[in-house]
């Protein structure tokens, strides 16, 4: 894999400008999908532009994430491609999270050139809008230095295992490189050809970041797992599930905030969903009272059945969170979980089918496992 | 008359093969309990692993899915999607250590009646031993 070295002068944020700036002087893009900080500043917003004076404004990588870049993009392309040829710089989250709407058909990725990075992670929303201008700075600083912050970012970026290469397009490297230089390396046939329009020579070589890259993925990896064991633990039977829902109050804040539930009508809130009153005395006697609001568990082991297989654990659904649920890092443990099972990891790689798209006659062994009673009776059987 | 505890067990069946084989026993007077309520489902594969989830949660002593035998599926493929969702669902119990043995899924084709029976027979007697389901005395779920 090569890339090529470009020279930080200004800080990283104006490299990726110039870049932009030089896409859209060449014609090599028509518009460009970047974060701008809102005129109040104290939060981002997306911004579609092809207007050099806004991307001036543009962050365009933000300290935080209101709103996730997949969902940005379903908005763009929810009707099919369109014939703009947009680039679209967003996290490596976002990244595999637009890769997995494109999977299920409401997100295409066929004129976008997704633009990634090596990401710090995100401040929490609450944290930036309580204070925007220090988060700013520290932001600044993580993204200098390259490196994370633990106590600046969310919890599920401090173990996240898929901060640099994604299935992006092009993706600029940062992880591992000297203060002044970072590594323009195209990662699929159209970020080559738009380097190749722009005029940007892909030559240098990208072992050593490469290395540092799988340095501190393994470094995470170990962090991920026993942070999520720890999750775990916790969420044993109906009273650990109680406990950590006990706070919920029945927004389905996460479920809108997050990526992947792209439903217009979520199960969860429609008409069938609802308890009939008539028999909620009933069930009341027989449990001995009934909780308003009802079906907490429910609704969040329902979603986990629902979208943990795409799940991307970039974090919203906690941001969201209006009684700080841990509700991400819950649901990542799920994920990790039931995306094993299948071998798939969401949004690795747009190539690769949604297991529930497809399946195997001779199943793959942990569902096998899984489903042993009923496989089991099929050979006795026959 | 056996007074003891009798649970409730949820059944969905396939309207092709399941529903039509617990047809069978009925026409064939095999006996099984009274303890199946049975549902007709177009497929397997129709069953949102939440409708199983929510029968749980209801206070159901066990959720029966069952359908065609794999490559038997009317639909010809239903049921390979049905246990992959089923393999979900099951590993979201298992890890949130609630009971997954209350979940069961089946294959049951139109001509096995006396297998309905069967089924029908020893998932009751499994769940008998297991007790009645605690989320039935579960205020806050």
């Amino acid at each position: 894999m090569q890339g090529a070295s470009l020279k930080v002068v200004d800080g990283i944020k104006s490299v990726v400008r110039d870049f932009l700036r030089k896409a859209l002087e060449s014609e090599a893009a028509d518009a460009v999908l970047v974060p701008v900080r809102t005129p109040a500043k104290d939060s981002y917003a997306w911004i579609l532009t092809n207007d050099q004076a806004v991307l001036d404004e543009a962050g365009p990588l933000a300290p935080t994430m209101p709103v996730q870049g997949a969902k940005a993009l379903k908005s763009l392309t929810r009707k099919g491609q369109g014939t703009a040829r947009v680039i679209a710089v967003m996290r490596p989250c976002e990244v595999r999270a637009a890769v997995e709407l494109s999977k299920l058909n409401q997100v295409h990725l066929d004129n976008i050139i997704l633009l990634s990075y090596d990401c710090t992670g995100a401040v929490p929303l609450q944290d930036y809008v309580g204070d925007p201008a220090g988060s700013e700075e520290r932001f600044d600083s993580m993204l200098e230095a390259r490196k994370t912050e633990e106590s600046a970012v969310k919890p599920v970026c401090g173990i996240c295992v898929d901060f640099s290469l994604v299935d992006s397009d092009i993706h600029l490297g940062l992880i591992g490189l000297a203060g002044e230089s970072a590594l323009l390396i195209p990662n699929s046939e159209k970020g080559a050809a738009l380097l190749e329009a722009m005029g940007i020579a892909c030559e240098e070589d990208t072992s050593g970041w490469m290395q540092a890259v799988s340095g501190l993925k393994a470094e995470r990896e170990d962090k991920r797992s026993k942070a999520l064991a720890e999750t775990g633990a916790s969420l044993q039977g109906f009273d650990g599930l109680h406990a950590a829902f006990a706070d919920c109050v029945g927004c389905h804040n996460c479920q809108s905030a997050c990526p992947i539930c792209y439903c217009r009508q979520c199960y969860f809130d429609s008409e069938v969903a609802r308890r009939d009153p008539a028999a909620l005395l009933d069930t009341a006697i027989a449990r001995g009272g009934i909780a308003f609001p009802g079906d907490r568990v429910m609704f969040h082991t329902g979603r986990m059945a629902h979208m943990s297989l795409s799940c991307v654990s970039c974090g919203q659904c906690s941001d969201a969170c209006p009684v700080s649920i841990p509700v991400a890092d819950i649901f990542s443990y799920m994920a990790d979980l039931t995306q094993a099972t299948f071998e798939y990891a969401a949004g690795r790689d747009d190539g690769e089918p949604l297991p529930l798209r497809q399946y195997r006659e001779d199943e793959v062994e942990k569902v096998h496992e899984i489903v042993k009673g009923a496989e089991e009776e099929e050979v006795a059987h026959e | 008359m056996d007074k003891g505890f009798t649970p409730r067990i949820t059944a969905l069946l396939c309207q092709w093969c399941s529903y039509t084989g617990a047809d069978l026993a009925g026409t064939s007077r095999l006996q099984y309990p009274t303890s199946i309520i049975a549902m007709k489902v177009m497929c397997s594969s129709r069953v949102d692993p939440v409708l199983l989830l929510k029968a749980y949660l209801s206070g159901s002593g066990g959720v029966l899915l069952a359908g065609c035998h794999p490559g038997d599926c009317h639909y010809e493929v239903g049921n390979y999607h049905t246990r992959r969702r089923f393999a979900i669902l099951k590993a979201i119990f298992d890890t949130l250590g609630l009971e997954s043995a209350r979940l069961k899924l089946s294959w049951i084709s139109a001509s096995e009646g006396p297998k309905f029976a069967q089924v029908a027979n020893e998932y009751t007697d499994e769940i008998k031993k297991m007790g009645e389901n605690p989320s039935k005395k579960k205020m806050f779920l």
